[in-house]
């Protein structure tokens, strides 16, 4: 069960790219477009998000193998199809999910004509990269490797869940600029991280010199996994991680930037910054540091004449504590500091089309949109082994009043094929939308390298 | 432009009546979503099956050894003893498929020498046993002789209720003024298969 579960989490959840919400950003019918760029445009008056269902973003990916590449029906062995794909992977292949609950999300525009928006939002966000060479060695064995240095630096992964309080303002300072910088505080509940690992391993034959068959060598190990919120889980009872999230765990100060610029009544221009932060892990902590070099040789005997009764040396446990003298574990309970991933946005939207509300007029003056709009976005997230990025392609129509539908079309590191699809509408004074990408894969989820999902509800004041 | 204004306010007024619509749209969608041609009870045969090389034991021995010097005795059996924990550790008993042992002896003392290893549970009591001989050398020209014992099926279980080995050697005759080295090297080759086992 122990293995299922292992893949599965590694293959299986199949529900873009670890945090990039492109069909949002920019989507301003959606209130939470205001989380992708704090200085994106703000049509409505007031909104109020519905507790816990005013945004529930789920997605998990992974860069280099679908579902369906290994579960899929076929004639060849799965241990065949998982063997070829562990080759076919790089370490620079990853797994990543990325869960996020908004617990409240609120906002409205004040008598100076400022958008104040604040809320709280419950974040997990995973990511593991492929240790192909360790991989090999769990599938393989060492037989076939003699003399092959597998990287145990491969091993790179992070892990946090965190609540976020956030509050932020906006501005539409001049007849281009829309400005918005945003607050946060992190209370961190969970945290791991072991990145910037280093060290090799190899077994080669033994040359003249050697006193046994082969030389099993680990070189320049450096290997370390930071902890906060994990230490003390056996005997924490769910209620008091939840409790760490109202300011009860590890804290942090983060904020988020961005800027509107109207080039004209057709070309607009956007970017942001977001998550530029740290979080201070002082409780709770728990680091281990594995460094140093050894050559395993097998165990010499060296027949020690006995009295009777008299038991012989312990070389079993001899060896264990020269390789504890050697590898020594530190564990170390002082603090740390962690960086936040840092995300950048950044888009160029040219609209055409009738003015909303099919009225020619000298609308712009008026800051009235155009029903149609097509555009270039970027997104890049820093990741342990350096950012990652996607270009999004997209289309935007105001179809009705009350319905807007935004398609895209993105390149990220899982694939060249994701169309997304959004649709935000405004019944009433409720809005609702929903975001969802690899709709070209919806026929078959399992044949995605990654799925996202982004919806809810708010109610929203329109601007009289 | 005028038939446009009509049809947009006709779908104002449905605006209401459009959300059980849209609603439902979006649930067929979710609900056609699907994931199909794929047998996810194949994860129950999803087998690692790694070949591990690891060293085992390595000696060298005197041949005076042999030979109790202050007393005028000889000794014809040297024997000592290692724990291997890793042999009756559960999941281990259960991943062995076959191991195959080779023992490398390179002997420069005149005698031909009696080999064995013997496997203890935790208890002391033997599961499996193996030995060899080895031929005789001089100090001139030492003599390599190869054991290889491959192990497997009803003996694999034997060999996994061990947790320790005894190693004697025994000679059949010795002196003081006996010389060489018997050298050992060795290594075993563990095929494993790991997978769940429910």
């Amino acid at each position: 069960m122990r293995i299922i579960s292992v893949l599965y989490l590694a293959f299986g959840l199949s529900v873009s790219f670890a945090q990039n919400k492109q069909i949002l950003y920019g989507f301003e019918e959606v209130p939470q477009s205001l989380m992708l760029n704090p200085g994106g445009k703000v049509p409505q008056k007031s909104h109020f998000g519905i507790p816990f269902l005013s945004q529930i973003h789920i997605n998990g990916g992974a860069s280099g193998v679908s579902t369906f590449d290994i579960f899929g029906k076929s004639s060849v062995d799965i241990n065949t199809r998982i063997r070829n794909k562990i080759f076919e992977m790089t370490e620079k292949d990853f797994f990543t999910v990325t869960q996020q609950l908004e617990i409240l999300n609120f906002g409205w525009r004040s008598f100076k004509d400022i958008y104040f928006s604040g809320g709280i939002y419950q974040e997990l966000d995973v990511i593991s990269y492929f240790p192909r060479d360790l991989a090999i060695l769990a599938w393989e064995g060492n037989r076939d490797y003699l003399g092959y240095e597998f990287d145990l630096g491969q091993v790179s992964a992070t892990g946090d869940l965190m609540a976020v309080y956030h509050f932020g303002a906006n501005k539409k300072i001049d007849k281009k600029w829309t400005v918005g910088a945003r607050g946060k505080i992190y209370s961190s509940m969970i945290s791991f991280k072991s990145t910037k690992n280093k060290g090799t391993f190899v077994t080669r034959l033994g040359d003249v010199d050697s006193p046994n068959t082969y030389e099993h060598i680990v070189t320049d190990i450096d290997i370390s996994v930071q902890t906060s919120g994990i230490a003390s889980l056996e005997d924490t009872s769910v209620g008091k991680v939840l409790g760490r999230a109202l300011f009860g765990g590890n804290l942090g100060l983060g904020i988020d930037f961005g800027a509107t610029y109207e080039i004209n009544d057709r070309w607009t221009a956007s970017g942001s910054v977001l998550d530029v932060g740290v979080i201070f892990h002082t409780k709770d902590v728990e680091q281990y540091r594995a460094t140093g070099d050894y050559t395993l040789n097998g165990i010499e005997l060296i027949f020690p004449p006995l009295s009777a009764g008299e038991s012989t040396i312990p070389y079993y446990d001899n060896l264990e504590d020269e390789i504890e003298r050697e590898i020594p574990v530190d564990t170390i309970t002082s603090g740390y500091t962690q960086l936040r991933p840092v995300k950048v946005n950044a888009g160029v939207k040219y609209s055409f089309g009738k003015f909303v509300g099919g009225e020619e007029c000298d609308c712009y003056n008026k800051g009235l949109e155009r029903v149609q709009s097509v555009g270039l976005q970027y997104y890049s997230i820093i990741r342990p082994k350096g950012p990652q990025m996607a270009a999004t392609l997209f289309y935007y129509h105001k179809l009705f009043q009350f319905l807007s539908a935004k398609a895209t079309y993105t390149l990220d590191p899982y694939s060249y094929y994701n169309v997304g699809l959004g649709i935000a509408t405004d019944l009433g004074k409720m809005n609702f939308y929903v975001a969802f990408d690899n709709v070209l894969y919806y026929g078959n989820i399992a044949k995605a390298k990654s799925v996202s999902l982004q919806l809810g509800f708010n109610f929203v004041v329109d601007q009289e | 432009m005028l038939e446009y204004y009509v049809i947009y306010q006709n779908l104002s007024l449905m605006k209401k009546n459009l959300l059980m619509p849209t609603v439902g749209l979006l649930a067929v969608l979710l609900l056609f979503s699907c994931i199909k041609d794929t047998n996810f009870d194949e994860a129950q045969n999803i087998a690692l099956t790694p070949v591990v090389e690891l060293d085992l034991i390595y000696f060298n021995v005197d041949a005076s050894e042999f030979f109790d010097s202050i007393n005028n005795i000889s000794i014809l059996t040297l024997r000592d003893t290692t724990e291997i924990r890793f042999l009756d550790d559960t999941d281990f008993q259960e991943s062995l498929i076959r191991a195959e042992f080779q023992f490398n002896f390179t002997n420069s003392i005149p005698r031909e020498f009696m080999v064995d290893f013997q496997f203890l549970s935790e208890e002391n009591e033997e599961t499996y046993v193996i030995g060899t001989i080895v031929n005789q050398g001089t100090v001139q020209v030492p003599v390599f002789t190869q054991f290889i014992k491959k192990v497997e099926g009803e003996e694999i279980l034997q060999l996994t209720q061990a947790n320790k080995v005894v190693v004697s050697i025994t000679i059949p005759s010795s002196d003081a003024s006996l010389r060489g080295i018997l050298n050992l090297q060795s290594k075993t080759t563990y095929y494993l298969e790991i997978k769940d086992r429910g």
